[in-house]
């Protein structure tokens, strides 16, 4: 067997000198550290990347983005296509630990500053894509055009249309029309399967190069210490093998959820049924929702709704542009008060995540 | 003689009645009766109301006493003449709306009639807009009114369908108030019991008060009416159920309760369903009259109609006339009827169908009979194993929509197998239960797919795992070995 | 001195390399078989034409009733002899059994115990208790679909 394979490399070795990628490859370093583990999260999220493309290119085979069949052709794919149930529970669970394992990727990155000079745009290029993913998130909720998607899309696009000025026109935009109805549908679909993913392999292609090109960032203080006690290990195979084992050891975790926590389906939308009580975002919008509400409907002259977008608007705009306003990190110094914000952002997460979800 | 009669009369009227009414003093009546001779004065002396001492002037106004015509029937003295339109019925509750006047006449009559007029459906008003249709003279005249009790009082029972039907009958009068009621009561009536022993003088059977009630009469759609849908059974069994009221008619009068506790009787009494028969549904309302033998199936049927033509179609039709058998109750009864079940079917102790058919005696229909048993008691069977198979793989988190909705057809064959039951063909009962049972071993199998559909992805999962765990170890074996080998090799 | 300690080493990391090796096409059978399991064309090709969508109006004839599947209820759907479009539930008020529409009485008709309602859903004879529930038929151009009563 081997010298067939051997055939083969060789011949598209000829070809593209794939040999130069791989002695790259064999050269590239991961050093290793206390905070090694945190490195694994970009692969995973990469690799869940991967199974929401097979599984959404498969749904689609299925899917029917209209009002009418929406709903009764994702019950099909769940009662008719073999394992259907199972590519459609793969593709819900995937999508929301998939958010999650971005979100500890970013909060890793954050604390560890590998955003500095000179990884800025793969830290630009990252948040962009996470920004995607809760686009994703929205618009893929709506797909089965169930009870209590429709009812989440409503108020969720609603909140955007509290915007001055902008908010109008990309409620309607988004809604493509007044009113959530088949229109933000197909709308929604659109977006879901073509206009974000198109944008997002740009992103990520972005990103892979340049983290392949820099290396893997090294924290401050492997830097400090003496070239002896820089514990590293080859790029490829070890580390693609460490790698390689989390996933399957993710995939698994997905096979079991899917089976025994099949993703519900619920009742088909009713527009003109009445709100069900207690409707929720999803859990990574349940903060930025709970916190909408504590704050007054008027602050000053300011609806307090639109003070809230903005305030959120705003601390976005600024987490994004860390690597700009850090200079100390850019700088090779130590800055506590950067800490002191991700450890605060991170507590109001999870603080007001609990607060939605026990209200 | 006359004359003696007469001081007689007078000294108990002196003795009995109060002073202002003696008949000396009213000078109304003396000159009505001697001088002018008219016939309501004549009436007034045969009035119950005469006896017991109230004077025209107490109905028409002015003085009794005095005798001068002009001054008597003077408006100063409150003389009103004939009253009109309402007034009249004013004039009579005038003592009848008032309990202490009606006791000191030593009445005990009620007191609300012209309250129950009022709200009557004859409490409308008439077509000239001023007052009410009916006033208390309508149906108790004016001058010689009697008590009810009188045989020749207009509403004694024997007198009353005559007096209702001044009107009731009068088509072009019915009319002009309600063109859609009908006008053939009485007709109706003359052919029912009731009306047969009322013309033969007998005051006990009903008579359109009985039913409809007197001052109180309300339309049939109006839910307080004595003869909406649900109040029906109970005025019915006013009399009916009244074992000593009926006594001298020797007819059971335990229908009420038997209704009661019949399928009937639940969907009117407990469930409010109007469309369920009362007792006239099927005795008619006014020809009351229990159906004939013959007929049975013809009334049941009204409602039951492929039950019925069925079984006029079968075989047992011919054999029920021959014998005299009443058709549908001979297996179902009559008042008591209760919801027909499967175990009617068949040769079992509580089966009907051995009462004919025995292994000795009408040998086919008792194969018949055992035959279509099996076949529903099969069927009945084969849909509660597939619900329940629908049921069991439901709970676990299954979709099965779609047999759950196949599961309708079997339950409806069922439906329709315990009616073409009366068809007492086994050929076209094995049809009907043969569709059900085909529908049943779809939505079984259907929903044994899906319960080991359940089982596959469980099993389908440990194998992955399996797999995956085997590959993750050896990978991790894998990893080691290169380390330690590169460790050796920096070494 | 070395060679001895080599061999098992060698024999075993054979070993674990034929694990490895089948592990992994397992693997990959026990993914690619759902997958192409999946993408087999299942018994019923394409998910149903919805229960709320009916058909095109030309395709309806006039004095003619259908079963339309309404999620999981039935629903009748009758064109009168005047072309007048009316849905109801097809579940008898009496029993459930499904009802149908009988060109010869001009009325929706139960098989199951001779219930009849008028084509305005009104029950007029039989044992049925109440009149049928009414859907609302929505006519968009040549399209035709049925949707709950709000």
């Amino acid at each position: 067997m081997k010298p067939y394979l051997k055939k083969i490399y060789d011949w598209v070795d000829e070809r593209v000198e794939l040999q130069d990628l791989v002695n790259f490859m064999a050269k590239k370093y991961v050093p290793v550290h206390r905070h090694s583990i945190w490195y694994y999260f970009g692969g995973v999220s990469l690799f869940l990347f991967v199974i929401q493309v097979i599984t959404g290119i498969l749904l689609l085979m299925y899917y029917k983005g209209s009002e009418e069949l929406a709903f009764e052709s994702i019950q099909f794919i769940m009662s008719k296509v073999a394992f259907g149930w199972l590519i459609r529970s793969i593709h819900s669970w995937t999508a929301n630990l998939f958010i999650f394992t971005t979100l500890v990727h970013m909060f890793s990155v954050f604390f560890e500053r590998a955003y500095r000079k000179p990884r800025e745009i793969t830290w630009l290029s990252g948040m962009m894509m996470f920004f995607l993913l809760l686009g994703f998130g929205f618009t893929g909720y709506l797909l089965p055009w169930n009870e209590l998607a429709f009812f989440a899309t409503k108020v969720g696009t609603e909140i955007t249309g509290a915007v001055p000025v902008i908010g109008k026109p990309i409620l309607e935009f988004m809604r493509g029309g007044d009113n959530v109805t088949g229109a933000t549908l197909s709308r929604l679909f659109g977006f879901h399967v073509a206009v974000l993913p198109g944008i997002f392999t740009i992103l990520l292609g972005t990103h892979l190069i340049l983290v392949q090109r820099q290396g893997m960032s090294e924290p401050h203080e492997f830097k400090n210490k003496p070239h002896a006690e820089q514990k590293t290990m080859p790029f490829f195979p070890n580390f693609i093998l460490r790698d390689l084992t989390l996933w399957l050891i993710v995939l698994n975790l997905l096979a079991i959820l899917a089976v025994f926590f099949p993703w519900e389906l619920g009742k088909k939308a009713d527009p003109f049924a009445s709100a069900p009580a207690g409707i929720k975002p999803e859990w990574y919008f349940l903060f930025m929702f709970q916190s909408l509400k504590y704050i007054p409907a008027k602050v000053f002259v300011i609806d307090g709704e639109v003070l809230g977008i903005l305030l959120f608007g705003a601390a976005g705009l600024l987490w994004m542009l860390v690597p700009f306003w850090d200079y100390k990190s850019s700088r090779g110094e130590q800055s506590r008060f950067v800490t002191y914000i991700g450890l605060f952002v991170v507590m109001y997460i999870i603080l007001f995540t609990i607060l939605g979800w026990l209200a | 003689m006359k004359r003696k009669l007469f001081y007689l009369g007078l000294f108990c009227t002196v003795i009995f009645l109060p002073a202002q009414s003696l008949l000396a003093d009213d000078q109304c009546i003396s000159c009505h009766t001697n001088t002018v001779g008219d016939k309501q004065s004549e009436l007034f002396k045969h009035d119950i109301h005469f006896k017991k001492g109230i004077s025209c002037a107490d109905c028409h106004g002015g003085n009794s006493k005095l005798e001068d015509m002009d001054a008597a029937m003077n408006p100063k003295e409150g003389f009103i003449g004939v009253p009109k339109g309402d007034n009249i019925s004013k004039t009579c509750a005038h003592c009848h709306a008032d309990p202490e006047k009606m006791k000191k006449y030593g009445s005990s009559l009620p007191t609300n009639q012209w309250e129950s007029l009022q709200s009557s459906v004859h409490g409308k008003l008439s077509t000239t807009g001023k007052e009410h249709i009916t006033q208390c003279v309508t149906c108790h005249d004016s001058h010689g009114i009697v008590s009810v009790k009188n045989s020749a009082s207009p509403v004694f029972p024997l007198n009353v369908v005559k007096t209702c039907t001044k009107c009731h009958a009068n088509a072009s009068f019915m009319q002009t108030y309600n063109p859609a009621m009908p006008v053939d009561q009485l007709d109706k009536y003359r052919t029912s019991v009731h009306g047969v022993r009322n013309r033969n003088g007998d005051p006990k059977p009903a008579q359109c008060a009985s039913c409809h009630g007197s001052h109180d009469i309300r339309g049939i759609k109006d839910v307080k009416s004595s003869v909406y849908a649900t109040n029906i059974p109970t005025t019915c069994s006013k009399c009916h159920s009244n074992a000593e009221y009926m006594k001298q008619y020797k007819i059971p009068t335990d229908q009420y309760e038997k209704f009661a506790r019949s399928e009937h009787g639940k969907a009117l009494l407990q469930k409010h369903d109007v469309g369920a028969p009362a007792c006239n549904d099927c005795h008619g309302n006014h020809g009351a009259t229990p159906p004939g033998v013959e007929s049975v199936s013809k009334v049941c049927g009204t409602c039951h109609a492929l039950n019925a033509d069925l079984f006029s179609s079968s075989p047992h039709k011919k054999a029920f006339d021959e014998r005299k058998l009443p058709e549908c109750e001979t297996c179902h009864s009559n008042h008591e009827i209760v919801a027909a079940t499967d175990k009617l079917l068949g040769v079992g102790s509580e089966a009907v169908c051995s009462r004919c058919h025995q292994t000795n005696q009408n040998v086919k229909g008792y194969a018949v009979a055992k035959t279509m048993r099996s076949l529903i008691d099969s069927l009945e069977f084969m849909e509660q194993n597939a619900e329940m198979l629908v049921n069991e793989s439901e709970q676990r988190g299954m979709e099965i929509s779609e047999a759950k909705f196949k599961l309708r057809d079997v339950r409806q064959a069922r439906l329709q197998s315990r009616t073409m039951v009366h068809s007492f063909n086994e050929q076209k009962f094995h049809d009907v239960v043969g569709k059900g049972m085909t529908a049943a071993s779809i939505v079984q199998g259907e929903a044994q797919a899906s319960i080991d559909e359940y089982y596959f992805r469980r099993k389908g999962l440990g194998v992955a795992t399996l797999i995956i765990t085997i590959f993750t170890i050896s990978l991790y074996l894998y990893i080691r070995r290169l380390e330690r080998k590169q460790n050796k090799k920096v070494i | 001195m070395e060679t001895p300690v080599q061999h098992p080493d060698e024999s075993r990391r054979d070993f674990l390399k034929f694990i490895l090796g089948g592990s992994v096409l397992a693997w990959i059978v026990s993914v690619l078989y759902p997958i192409f399991a999946y993408l087999k064309p299942p018994k019923q090709n394409e998910v149903e034409v919805s229960s709320v969508k009916v058909g095109l109006l030309k395709d309806i004839e006039k004095d003619s009733g259908q079963i339309v599947k309404f999620g999981t209820k039935p629903v009748i759907l009758i064109r009168t002899a005047n072309g007048d479009l009316r849905a109801f539930s097809a579940a008898c008020t009496h029993l459930e059994c499904t009802v149908q529409y009988r060109k010869d009485y001009g009325m929706i008709w139960c098989a199951c115990h001779n219930g009849k309602y008028d084509l305005n859903g009104r029950n007029v004879s039989g044992p049925p208790p109440r009149p049928l529930d009414e859907y609302r038929v929505v006519v968009q151009g040549e399209e035709v679909s049925i949707s709950k009563k709000s």
